[in-house]
């Protein structure tokens, strides 16, 4: 079962970015999946920082998009980005250091700092890029 | 021969910077900002000029006797507007002629700088023409002179039927519609020389044509002093029915002159034209060996335009998507504009150490020192450290002798730019406890040999610029040392100072990343962080 399914309400409407979600949701169920199979916490490690360096250049095109089209909220949605990129390392971090003892939380912070972003931040520039 | 020319040159220029870094401080050492300061100038002469051409009489008569007044009557403004016209003048051809030897003796007239080397050396001649031009329009005997030489040299040029010297230059044929046209000249020339100096930045991504604030207003300054003190004076009316034997030529532009007289205008014609010509060719005389251009990979890039804005040559550019993903864009490099200064992958997200399931390969990468080979390096370099006081250094190759620092505890890391770095690798030293500090050691602030690494440096550790580093770096296992090439004891007692403070600190521990001092999301107003919007 996947963590996380595609859903329209991802959608911001331009398909560069949408095409990125897409990317990313698969990353993420794929690091979820391997880490639910036996000896998988090795390989999340490596999907993690796969994820991080995806979801930083996806931030970075979002971004654009956003100053191009000079979105009002643009500091905001930028100050956000910062800081899911701040959590997932610290998330990163904490997974070297062995602090996570069970998989599911982990998979459910996984699951809580990718989806938040997407419910509040993108959907309102969904609204306004519309 | 030219490398022992700019070795010895580079001792020269290290001398008097060190000075001026000593007096001023670095960020405003006129020496980092000798282009700008040309511009600076000739906005003086402009302004100053525009302000003396309001009272100048165009005509024989006239001429003399209006600057007579300018300089004598109406000295508190007018006299001051003049003697600004002149030394501004002068103080051009000063900084013009050191950023061009300058600009030799570090290497960047060559390769990809061609282009400004080439326009910056035919811009001299229009330098000379507009100053010389405006010495006629006083008219008094060292007007004269020149006007006199000057005619002669060009004599000399089998372009006129009839020597113009004999034609104009007596006192029954000069009439004052030459003097329009001399006037006409003096600004047209000057105008020409500004579409020149445009066209000579043209290719330089965020060229700086203003230097920074304290320096205009202390070269004002210094030349309101100098106007008031020694106010530029005539010599004389000129007569053209007597000969003029002593003057006291203007070096700064005049220096020539009494060789024309003395040898031969032919023998002048040939040293100014040959001179010219073999500066022209100089970026050919040898051609660098060039490092190899900056390669996107387009699986990695989305078109982001991280590497177009920080590129400081232009050499990076967005272009519509072409491999039918859906992005609007990709970046394209343009090889032949590419110094290989790395700017553009210490911009790039993809260049980060820590992807391990795809190869490390970022969205834009220098074949001479690729991302995969920086991590391996650092790898390699931190591998036999111990302790708590290890130190990762990344310097930049122009400015830091790293090879000093062999044996001293450090492991270091030469890059073509320390703007080259992308901020996550040091987050990936410090955090995957391959050191527990990372020293960056680049060239003098202000003065970056690849013009904005040092910058975007800067702005990218302070959370000003894409990419920032992230918060959760602690900034005290962070330093940096902008010593320059000439600072090599600096950077020895920095690490040495930096190591004690980390010995101070012990180990690094991670905690969660401390929520930002002040939102990251509104940059300082001094500092330059607009994007390009491609």
């Amino acid at each position: 079962m996947s963590l996380i399914e595609w859903d329209e309400k991802y959608s911001v409407g331009v398909a560069a970015v949408d095409h990125e979600h897409r990317e990313l949701i698969g990353l993420v169920n794929e690091a979820h999946d391997r880490l639910m199979r036996p000896g998988g916490e090795e390989a999340v490690m490596d999907f993690l920082g796969e994820i991080f360096a995806r979801i930083t250049a996806h931030f970075a095109l979002e971004e654009k998009i956003m100053r191009a089209r000079n979105y009002d909220h643009y500091d905001a949605h930028k100050a956000d980005h910062e800081r899911l990129l701040d959590e997932i390392r610290d998330i990163m971090d904490d997974y070297e250091d062995g602090e996570f003892f069970s998989e599911e939380p982990f998979a459910q912070q996984l699951k809580t700092w990718f989806a938040e972003h997407f419910s509040t931040h993108d959907a309102r520039l969904h609204r306004r890029l519309d | 021969m030219i490398e022992t020319i700019q070795r010895a040159g580079r001792r020269a220029f290290s001398l008097f910077e060190r000075a001026f870094d000593a007096a001023f401080g670095p960020r405003i050492n006129p020496f980092y900002h000798l282009g700008a300061l040309s511009f600076f100038f000739f906005w003086v002469v402009a302004a100053s000029g525009i302000y003396v051409y309001v009272f100048f009489e165009t005509s024989i008569d006239g001429a003399y006797r209006s600057v007579e007044y300018l300089t004598h009557t109406q000295w508190y403004v007018g006299g001051v507007a003049r003697s600004l016209h002149r030394y501004a003048s002068d103080a051009m051809v000063i900084s013009v002629l050191l950023h061009l030897v300058r600009e030799f003796v570090l290497d960047r007239y060559r390769g990809v700088r061609w282009y400004a080397w080439l326009t910056g050396v035919i811009l001299l001649w229009f330098l000379y023409a507009s100053g010389i031009g405006g010495y006629w329009l006083v008219w008094d005997r060292l007007a004269q002179y020149v006007a006199v030489v000057t005619t002669e040299w060009f004599d000399w040029l089998p372009i006129f039927a009839e020597p113009i010297a004999r034609n104009f230059l007596n006192s029954a044929s000069i009439n004052d519609r030459f003097f329009s046209l001399l006037v006409f000249m003096h600004i047209g020339i000057p105008l020409f020389l500004l579409l020149g100096m445009w066209i000579h930045i043209l290719r330089i991504s965020r060229a700086k044509t203003n230097p920074p604030r304290p320096i205009m207003i202390g070269s004002l300054l210094a030349l309101t002093a100098l106007s008031l003190i020694y106010p530029a004076l005539s010599q004389g009316p000129a007569d053209l029915d007597t000969l003029v034997s002593r003057v006291q030529p203007d070096w700064f532009y005049l220096a020539m002159y009494p060789l024309i007289d003395l040898w031969s205008p032919g023998a002048i014609w040939a040293l100014a034209g040959g001179g010219t010509l073999l500066l022209m060719l100089l970026p050919w005389l040898p051609h660098r060996r060039e490092e190899p251009a900056a390669v996107v990979d387009l699986a990695n890039c989305n078109g982001c335009g991280r590497c177009f804005a920080d590129c400081p040559y232009s050499a990076v550019i967005l272009q519509p998507r072409r491999d039918g993903l859906p992005f609007e864009s990709q970046a394209v490099v343009e090889p032949d504009l590419c110094t290989a200064c790395g700017i553009c992958v210490g911009a790039c997200p993809t260049a980060t150490p820590f992807r391990r399931v795809s190869d490390l390969i970022p969205g834009i990468d220098m074949p001479s020192l690729t991302t995969r080979e920086m991590r391996a390096r650092i790898l390699a370099a931190t591998a036999s450290l111990t302790g708590t006081d290890r130190v990762m250094v990344f310097g930049c190759r122009f400015s830091s002798d790293l090879t000093a620092l062999k044996g001293q505890g450090v492991g270091a890391v030469a890059l073509p730019c320390v703007g080259a770095l992308p901020p996550s690798f040091i987050d990936f030293v410090i955090s995957r406890r391959h050191a527990d500090g990372v020293l960056l050691a680049g060239c003098i602030a202000g003065d970056c040999y690849q013009r904005l690494g040092l910058e975007w440096t800067e702005q990218r550790l302070a959370g000003q610029r894409d990419p920032y580093l992230r918060g959760r770096v602690p900034r005290a296992r962070l330093a940096t040392a902008w010593a320059g090439p000439a600072g090599g004891a600096t950077l020895a007692s920095e690490i040495a100072a930096f190591r004690a403070r980390l010995r101070a600190m012990g180990p690094y521990r991670h905690g969660s990343t401390p929520p930002p001092a002040s939102p990251a999301s509104h940059p300082p107003e001094d500092h330059d962080v607009s994007y390009r919007v491609g």
